[in-house]
């Protein structure tokens, strides 16, 4: 290089300049934002009035008119549905178990994203007012569990949950990086020993689990599986082997065309004659679960296919040319890559779940929405109107899971530096 | 055949290096559909030595490495690597594999995963090395390709020659015996096609058995053993640097140095 001349030693590029900061007031704001042509002003002459009467009948009716009794008289049937109630130790317990380890996992990948995003160089949550924003819709719902509560039992073991949660956080901060890999294995320890706890020792048996419980368990056990399971189907929808390819076509095709109400009648009305006659057939909420698994997975297998579709050959190439066997390449190389691509629509998908978990009322199942349908007809409320008191409530809860579960998922691709390419 | 074919066949055949046979390559056909990638290719490559393929676009100068570690499968004849004949047994290729490394015209680093990560993989995938072993090993490659520093970031954040050459790190973790090279340096700026080339010489010295697919003639002349120059999906001519670029026998030949010298 010194032959043309260039200095490169002592060049320096020159200083970057901040972009120039310009403060807007709100008065000058309103002008080019809302009347800054005159079809403008229109709209907003016309719509700001209307907007702000639909929300403020909103916030009359939630705040002062609603008769929010119905909700905290049966708040128990909206969080267990009929389970009897002298075993609500049951799901308590529970409850302390798993937060202890959701909040020890959330710990051990908090300090695992700090590790990877400073290597990055990409800045994630890290200041408490975005903790508090990403746990906000969190904090709504406790708040208005605690609003509702009419006893003090349930708030002090409620709080106790939240504070095993944040223990078994601060505890999961500071598990070195080595040990990381027996999370996983605390996590399925603390869903066993709740389900243990739940149903064994005299326990009380699914069916008769009911309200959020009920949800939570259709939506979280749906999840978990239905992801697997559209992994395998989307692999064997590309597999080499006919035979394999055929069923994993055959079976998203078929399970894709029919609607997910025939598929829980069929789970409910048809699966039993299916069975051998002497195979215990599983209960109804065991079979609603099966179906949307069933139902999800079909979903999920075309979604990861679209994955696996984005990843160039050259990634294939280079893992094949490197000497490892298919399937490392598979689960080391393709697939990390392929589902970090289909974040969105996965998460989307698994939204979509959630909410339609509220479907199972129709085989009978007291999920929820269907202890919203049931309450209103109380000796005590019925005919008094209180539908939209019940629903709003519901409704808020299953906004709170599906506004959580997106964010989480744009934290996720943030994280995984989606779009950085 | 033309009149050459007798010193064609002499010069294919001619192991150079250490004269031991590397890579030996007999009647070697390849189709994609009804077109014809591959014909009759003979060529016999010694341990140690570089041999630079050279030739049109299309010729099936790709083809033919890529068929040395069996990302392409040929159709007919035979090649055998360092004593293994690429067979379908899977295993067979995995061994053949494992012996031959490849360096790729657009990199193909694993974005998912830092420089340190893409290096290692292999040996403590493939070769169940401890994370200690593979780091240490990784460490002295990056500084052999002169960037140590970037171990912990990810390929996006580096330039495309420092990606190039963490491609040919990663490739030499796993301690090969011989480098494939597929246009190393097409897909580069300009002023990054150096510091690629100089980590390829300083590899060629090293005494590496390399065959390289390139349009770089000063590389060519400076560093390869033998220049084989393909057309059409035959090889044309096969002689030293200095035969090929002052003494070319075939029109064809004469034609290709005519438009890139």
């Amino acid at each position: 290089m010194s032959d043309i001349g260039v200095p490169t030693e002592e060049y320096q590029p020159p200083p970057e300049e901040e972009p120039p900061v310009r403060a807007v007031s709100p008065g000058e704001w309103v002008r080019q934002n809302l009347f800054n042509t005159w079809y403008n002003s229109v709209i907003t002459i016309v719509l700001a009035p209307a907007i702000g009467y639909l929300i403020f009948r909103v916030l009359r009716f939630v705040f002062v008119t609603a008769r929010w009794e119905i909700v905290e008289v049966n708040l128990t049937n909206f969080m267990v549905g009929t389970f009897p109630r002298d075993e609500l130790w049951r799901p308590w317990t529970a409850m302390a178990v798993l937060g202890l380890v959701v909040g020890l996992g959330l710990g051990v990948t908090a300090r695992a994203n700090t590790e990877v995003a400073r290597i990055r160089g990409v800045r994630i949550g890290a200041s408490w007012h975005e903790n508090v924003r990403r746990a906000a819709p969190a904090l709504l719902l406790l708040v208005a569990l605690v609003v509702f509560v009419r006893t003090a039992t349930p708030l002090v073991l409620l709080a106790g949950v939240v504070l095993l949660a944040v223990l078994g956080y601060y505890a999961g901060r500071r598990i070195p990086p080595g040990r990381r890999r027996w999370m996983h294995l605390a996590v399925l320890l603390g869903l066993a020993v709740s389900y243990v706890v739940m149903t064994q020792f005299d326990g009380v048996s699914l069916a008769r689990w009911g309200g959020l419980m009920l949800t939570m368990f259709l939506a979280v056990g749906g999840i978990a599986l239905a992801f697997p399971l559209g992994v395998l189907l989307a692999l064997g929808r590309r597999s080499s082997f006919p035979a394999v390819r055929l069923v994993s076509v055959v079976y998203i095709e078929l399970i894709r065309g029919v609607p997910l109400i025939a598929l829980l009648f069929m789970g409910w009305l048809i699966l039993p004659f299916l069975l051998p006659a002497d195979f215990p057939t599983p209960g109804r909420t065991w079979r609603a679960l099966i179906i949307l698994i069933a139902f999800t997975a079909a979903y999920v297998a075309e979604i990861v296919r679209g994955g696996l579709q984005s990843i160039s050959t050259g990634q294939y190439e280079a893992a094949q040319a490197l000497g490892l066997p298919a399937w490392k390449t598979m689960r080391l190389i393709i697939l990390p890559q392929a589902l970090r691509n289909v974040i969105p629509a996965m998460v989307g998908q698994f939204i979509s779940l959630f909410k339609d978990t509220s479907l199972v009322l129709i085989i009978g199942l007291l999920d929820l929405l269907a202890v919203a349908r049931r309450v209103t007809q109380q000796p005590d409320f019925l005919g008094q109107g209180l539908h939209a008191e019940t629903l709003i409530f519901v409704s808020f809860i299953y906004w709170v899971g599906s506004y959580w579960m997106s964010r989480e998922s744009q934290r996720m691709e943030k994280r995984l530096g989606l779009g950085e390419r | 055949m033309t009149s050459t074919s007798t010193s064609l066949t002499q010069a294919a055949w001619r192991a150079g290096g250490t004269g031991e046979e590397m890579i030996r390559c007999e009647r070697v056909n390849k189709w994609f559909g009804d077109f014809q990638a591959l014909k009759d290719i003979d060529l016999v490559i010694g341990r140690q030595e570089v041999v630079v393929v050279c030739g049109p676009s299309g010729s099936g100068k790709s083809t033919l490495i890529r068929c040395i570690n069996r990302l392409e499968k040929y159709d007919s004849g035979m090649i055998v690597v360092d004593g293994i004949e690429l067979s379908d047994d899977v295993r067979n290729i995995q061994e053949v594999r494992r012996e031959v490394g490849m360096v790729f015209q657009q990199f193909n680093l694993f974005p998912h995963l830092t420089i340190m990560e893409n290096i290692t993989l292999a040996p403590r995938q493939v070769r169940h090395q401890s994370k200690t072993e593979a780091d240490g090993y990784a460490t002295e490659l990056l500084e052999r390709v002169k960037i140590p520093e970037q171990a912990h970031k990810y390929p996006a954040q580096l330039s495309g020659g420092q990606q190039q050459r963490v491609a040919i790190a990663r490739a030499l973790a796993m301690k090969p015996r011989v480098m494939l090279f597929d246009e190393p340096t097409s897909a580069l700026d300009p002023e990054m096609i150096k510091e690629v080339l100089d980590a390829m010489v300083q590899l060629a010295e090293s005494g590496m058995t390399m065959i390289v697919v390139t349009h770089e003639m000063a590389f060519a002349r400076a560093v390869a053993d033998r220049i084989v120059f393909m057309a059409d999906g035959q090889i044309v001519e096969v002689g030293t640097p200095e035969h090929f670029f002052t003494d070319p026998q075939e029109d064809r030949t004469k034609l290709f140095l005519s438009q890139i010298l």
